[in-house]
């Protein structure tokens, strides 16, 4: 077996021209850590907070690898198969079990142990969340949620009351008084929002929402959350988004689109062409959005202080949940410098490192007691960011975990693009999904 | 003119070369020997061994003999991207090869600043093909493209080209087609200069319509040229991927997902790699069926004597 899998590599080497290139490891002088992560918005923190980690280890350099979500698990998984993946780099729960149950990654449970790294700093389920059959493969990095972020000025124009934001209500029928909300805040050219009759869905100049994911996370998700639907039979379980509480939320999602004429048209959002949630909301073409805490310093980067803020999430059927998430710091099983890269990983769990992250905005962090830090960080920017906590409770379940999770991510993508266009039905495209992310 | 594509006759020397002629011979040949060994027959062989495997990537190949091929008569996906490779060859090519071959007669004849047009036809492709992608795109954009702003002034709604299903691929063609016309174009340049001008003297004394000239002489003399246009652009057609990949990713609906696209989905999304390695070796048979098809069907009708 030994002998295909050399084969298999050296295939691998000669496809990929990354993996002819040398990896220099000298074991007598200063060592290069190779640290892979995705998100442009996190790289300011992550490099003040490598200059903290060379503060105290000066001969550990960190060389940054960073690729778009889009291009990132495709160049990870085929460095793993060249055994020359990055020594340390981010990880997201819905890879997790492939990973750990693959062997990629390095078990750190014994250097927790001998360091004295208390776990107990850390939210119980969002340490745990990162255990494979006993073995703990990462230390938290961070937690996010989705909440709704507004422009001030829309709602203004619209006459109104932000105050009423955070008690908006949707459901399948009529759409509520969140549909109310968004139907007003869309905007025709001749100034005609979508409760008049004479509003023209062909000529909007302002949508109420924009949805755009490359997961469903800062889309359907949401809906799907608040009407009953838990995506999987149960966590590492089968998906069952064709469950009837889902399918309906699809369905409402699809009627954003389509009969109410509220978001951002499908044309525009659909991945992978389409832009972030944000990328919409920041010149002005949608009012609202639900978007992520990990995009805060993006609304903040391009928007004028004051203009915009953070509400809960509307409620549905059964509630106001989400999907919430962490990313871990996780080492590569493979590395030459596991020492150093379990030094890297110690101090970017730490509660030093995490709290320039939280000082600089940059996302709610892993360590519980920083929490408010961030959230001071944002009062201090006159945003109140207590949206995002309030969607962690409540009905708020963890981000699907799965084998399955790539087949899944693939085929959501496909079939619910078509339903967003209003090409498909959503019972079917639920269904075709469920069929081919758990036929794996 | 060179023969392009057959080797020439082998010297009929009754003298056996001297082992150490052959010796310098293969000594010489020797890095070029190694480089096509080492890149072009280790990774296809590779990819034959591979195909018979399930391999995620991450563990341990496993053997599973022609199971691959076997999933492949079920697989809707791949069954389709199949199909999407003929559609995308097919309006790619003619449209490619015509145009390239006007223009070609266009900047054959003597016209003012013929060199300066030759060099700006060439020159996409030159460029990078994932740069061009990312500016076709922000072309194509539904609602902010430079090409829908464009048939506004008109007050003509433009299309969602890059995510309705029906356009996507048309668009990704037309985007091949302006990218690789130029190039195509050289070769049919190259080949127009080799036609004997003596044999257009002669069908102007003859009194032969400009129609006829080009029937008669110049489309049968260019034969070779086109031989190997043919042949070049449809290996490289069916093999498309970057324009793909940047903009359109496969989609809408896989309308745009080309065999070589299926298989970079296959390996490197859904960690399917032998079963990719098996699509690759399906895309190869294709490729070498219509190839060796193509050399057939010219070999017969294809003069390299001008004189």
């Amino acid at each position: 077996m030994n002998k295909t899998r050399t084969a298999a590599l050296a295939a691998l080497a000669l496809a990929l021209p990354a993996g002819l290139a040398a990896c220099g490891g000298d074991d007598d002088g200063p060592v290069t850590l190779r640290y892979a992560f995705w998100d442009d918005n996190q790289r300011p923190a992550i490099e003040a907070m490598i200059e903290a980690f060379n503060e105290d280890h000066p001969d550990i350099e960190v060389e940054l690898e960073q690729n778009p979500w889009e291009d990132y698990w495709a160049g990870l998984d085929s460095r793993f198969a060249a055994e020359e993946a990055p020594d340390v780099f981010w990880n997201h729960v819905s890879r997790f079990p492939t990973y750990a149950s693959n062997g990629v990654l390095l078990p750190i449970t014994d250097d927790i142990e001998a360091d004295g790294v208390d776990p107990s700093i850390y939210p119980e389920n969002l340490y745990d969340s990162w255990q494979y059959e006993d073995e703990q493969y990462g230390l938290p990095k961070d937690w996010d949620s989705i909440a709704l972020v507004y422009r001030l000025d829309a709602l203004e124009a619209a006459g109104i009351d932000p105050a009423t934001v955070n008690d908006l209500e949707w459901n399948p029928v009529d759409g509520g008084t969140y549909v109310e909300f968004l139907r007003k805040l869309t905007v025709d050219a001749d100034g005609d929002n979508a409760l008049s009759p004479d509003f023209d869905p062909e000529n909007v100049v302002q949508y109420g929402t924009a949805m755009s994911s490359n997961t469903g996370q800062t889309d359907w998700w949401n809906y799907a959350v608040q009407n009953g639907c838990s995506l999987q039979t149960e966590p590492w379980g089968d998906y069952a988004i064709d469950a009837p509480e889902c399918v309906e939320a699809i369905q409402f999602t699809a009627d954003l689109y389509n009969k109410w004429h509220v978001a951002v048209p499908a044309e525009s959002t659909n991945q992978p062409n389409g832009g972030v949630p944000g990328d919409y909301v920041v010149p002005g073409q949608a009012a609202t959005t639900l978007d992520g805490s990990w995009m805060l310093s993006f609304y903040r980067d391009g928007l004028e202080p004051g203009s915009w803020a953070v509400a809960d999430n509307p409620s549905g059927p059964v509630g106001s949940g989400t999907v919430i998430n962490g990313l871990s710091n996780a080492i590569y099983a493979g590395t030459e410098h596991p020492d150093e890269a379990w030094e890297l990983v110690k101090f970017l769990g730490s509660e030093e490192a995490q709290s320039i992250a939280t000082g600089m905005g940059s996302v709610w962090p892993g360590v519980a007691s920083l929490n408010q830090g961030f959230a001071d960080y944002w009062a201090g920017e006159g945003i109140d960011v207590t949206g995002f906590q309030t969607a962690a409770e409540g009905t708020t379940i963890g981000y699907p975990m799965s084998m399955n999770d790539a087949a899944f991510g693939t085929a959501a993508m496909d079939e619910f693009n078509q339903v967003w266009l209003g090409q498909k039905d959503a019972q079917e495209a639920a269904e075709a999904v469920v069929a081919l992310a758990n036929a794996e | 003119m060179p023969n392009l594509l057959e080797t020439a006759p082998r010297p009929r020397s009754r003298q056996r070369p001297r082992p150490r002629a052959i010796l310098e011979a293969y000594a010489m040949l020797a890095p070029s020997l190694l480089g096509f060994a080492v890149f072009l027959i280790a990774p296809i062989v590779i990819v034959v061994l591979l195909s018979f495997y399930d391999w995620n990537l991450l563990s341990d190949p496993e053997f599973i003999g022609l199971e691959n091929y076997r999933e492949l008569a079920g697989d809707e996906r791949a069954l389709k991207s199949i199909g999407n490779t003929f559609y995308y060859v097919l309006l790619n090519i003619p449209a490619q090869t015509v145009l390239a071959l006007l223009l070609a007669l266009a900047l054959n004849a003597k016209i003012k600043a013929r060199n300066a047009f030759r060099v700006l036809y060439v020159l996409p492709w030159m460029a990078m093909p994932v740069a061009l992608g990312v500016i076709w795109r922000w072309v194509f954009d539904p609602q902010y493209g430079a090409l829908n702003r464009f048939l506004d002034l008109f007050g003509i709604d433009g299309a969602a080209w890059l995510t309705d299903s029906t356009w996507a691929m048309p668009v990704i063609a037309s985007v091949n087609v302006w990218q690789y016309t130029g190039y195509t174009m050289l070769f049919f340049l190259a080949g127009l200069q080799a036609i004997p001008a003596q044999l257009y003297e002669a069908a102007d004394v003859d009194g032969a319509s400009p129609l006829h000239r080009f029937f008669a002489i110049t489309l049968p003399l260019l034969r070779p040229a086109m031989l190997f246009v043919l042949i070049t652009s449809v290996i490289g057609s069916f093999q498309v991927f970057d324009t793909i990949h940047v903009m359109t990713a496969g989609g809408p609906a896989g309308s745009t997902a080309t065999l070589n696209y299926q298989i970079y989905l296959e390996s490197f999304t859904q960690r399917n790699a032998g079963y990719a390695a098996m699509l690759a070796v399906v895309l190869f048979a294709i490729i070498a069926l219509i190839t060796i098809a193509q050399a057939a069907f010219f070999r017969k009708r294809t003069t390299y004597d001008f004189s």
